[in-house]
């Protein structure tokens, strides 16, 4: 019988559906039954440190909502979530399941992963590396995920980034663009034509290098589904490389545009597309 | 036994005082902080006192003007918890002292040092890109 899982994916990480997408066809791969969980629905409220009330309200009923789940096990994508549950939520409520890292949980079911794993991917890969998030030591786990991957050769690397991922660096913008500088002279050192992010902030915050730099920034998870036989696609790297006003309007679509709705699209969302890399 | 806590509040309130009866001030935590450098108010700044600071606001006192700095350049590095020799988890102080320093604790909204992380329309764009990325069916089925 297959272990059930909540996934909980997070909130910002709704920007790459198909990291989601992704993470849960390897959760599925390695004999899990997946219900997944995110969104504003199921926000850990860290943003909210300004708002105690707000965050505990959030905090509460995010855990009640996955008790109900009953699965005993909640799989968290997203590092912030992971250590405001840690840290936070689970000191002042009835929490009925274990917390466990998404690529601590494929780690562990590497060997049912492998066999899997039938397609090439020949890449020369460098792992971007935070050191921050000190409540799993993710980057090992995700370095030996990528060498199960035929055809990739992994460019080791020392380097890493403070901060747990690259949106913890933004409120220090000098940071972001020191660790982004040393991203890339790292790549080029080590002439990796992919750059691997491990959470999707990063993802989010370095697709964009695409456009000027020897090297692809692609996250690990879809790496694997490459591996697997699956196809992705992140449109959000596509909306970020389109260049102009004009060309991100139409590289997301008239319909999508009006599915959010256009003052929301212009005043949130296209700024955000057409923010270069900050480097 | 201690009482498990039953609101936030109250959790932080008991980090808080542990971390105050424990905390000597030694100031190796901010030692170890990779983020110091980008403040050009923390460059000359004694680590013990830096400490005293983020500890006043812990205690919803205004704390000093490198205390605030270096609550604004903290990322979550977490090199100042193994650094901390009294096992004290120095990164969760400094993070309830930017909670103390928005006013979440009670420090006077004149007196507060910090604003909040989040944006007025943070949910509003989060539900936007969810619309681009996952089905109807997906939204309606994980996100409610």
């Amino acid at each position: 019988m297959a272990d059930k899982v909540t996934f909980w994916y997070g909130c910002n990480v709704v920007r790459h559906g198909d990291i989601i997408h992704s993470a849960i066809a390897l959760l599925q791969a390695v004999g899990v039954e997946v219900t997944p969980a995110g969104g504003a629905g199921y926000c850990c409220g860290t943003a909210k440190d300004a708002n105690l009330r707000a965050a505990e309200g959030m905090g509460k009923r995010t855990v009640e909502k996955f008790n109900a789940h009953g699965t005993g096990q909640v799989v968290s994508w997203c590092p912030s979530c992971y250590r405001h549950m840690n840290g936070f939520m689970q000191e002042y409520t009835d929490a009925q399941f274990q917390l466990v890292n998404f690529a601590q949980m494929l780690h562990a079911r590497r060997d049912v992963l492998a066999a899997k794993l039938t397609h090439r991917v020949e890449r020369r890969v460098m792992l971007h590396q935070h050191f921050g998030f000190h409540e799993v030591d993710v980057n090992p786990l995700v370095e030996d995920l990528l060498r199960l991957i035929p055809g990739v050769e992994l460019a080791v690397t020392q380097a890493s980034a403070p901060g747990h991922m690259c949106s913890a660096l933004s409120r220090v913008p000098a940071a972001l663009k020191d660790a982004t500088r040393a991203l890339c002279g790292e790549a080029r050192r080590l002439e990796a034509d992919t750059v691997a992010t491990v959470f999707h902030s990063c993802q989010r915050l370095l697709c964009a290098l695409d456009g000027s730099e020897p090297f692809r920034v692609v996250n690990y998870v879809n790496l694997l589904t490459e591996a697997m036989g699956l196809p992705t696609q992140d449109d959000y790297k596509t909306w970020k490389l389109a260049g102009s006003e004009a060309a991100v309007i139409a590289a997301v679509g008239e319909a999508r545009i009006a599915a959010i709705g256009e003052k929301l699209f212009r005043e949130s969302i296209l700024p955000e597309l057409l923010r270069p890399a900050a480097k | 036994m201690s009482k498990t806590p039953s609101s936030l509040r109250e959790h932080l309130d008991d980090f808080i005082a542990d971390t105050l009866s424990r905390c000597t001030r030694c100031g190796k935590c901010f030692e170890a902080c990779p983020m110091t450098r980008y403040s050009d108010g923390l460059s000359n700044a004694e680590p013990g006192a830096v400490v005293s600071g983020v500890l006043d606001w812990l205690t919803q006192t205004p704390g000093n003007a490198e205390s605030v700095a270096w609550l604004k350049v903290c990322t979550q590095s977490s090199r100042c918890i193994d650094a901390c020799p009294e096992g004290i988890n120095a990164m969760k102080m400094v993070r309830v002292g930017q909670m103390s320093a928005m006013g979440s604790l009670g420090v006077p909204a004149e007196q507060t040092a910090l604003s909040g992380r989040d944006a007025k329309d943070f949910f509003r764009v989060i539900n936007a890109f969810a619309e681009t990325q996952m089905s109807a069916e997906e939204i309606a089925r994980w996100q409610r």
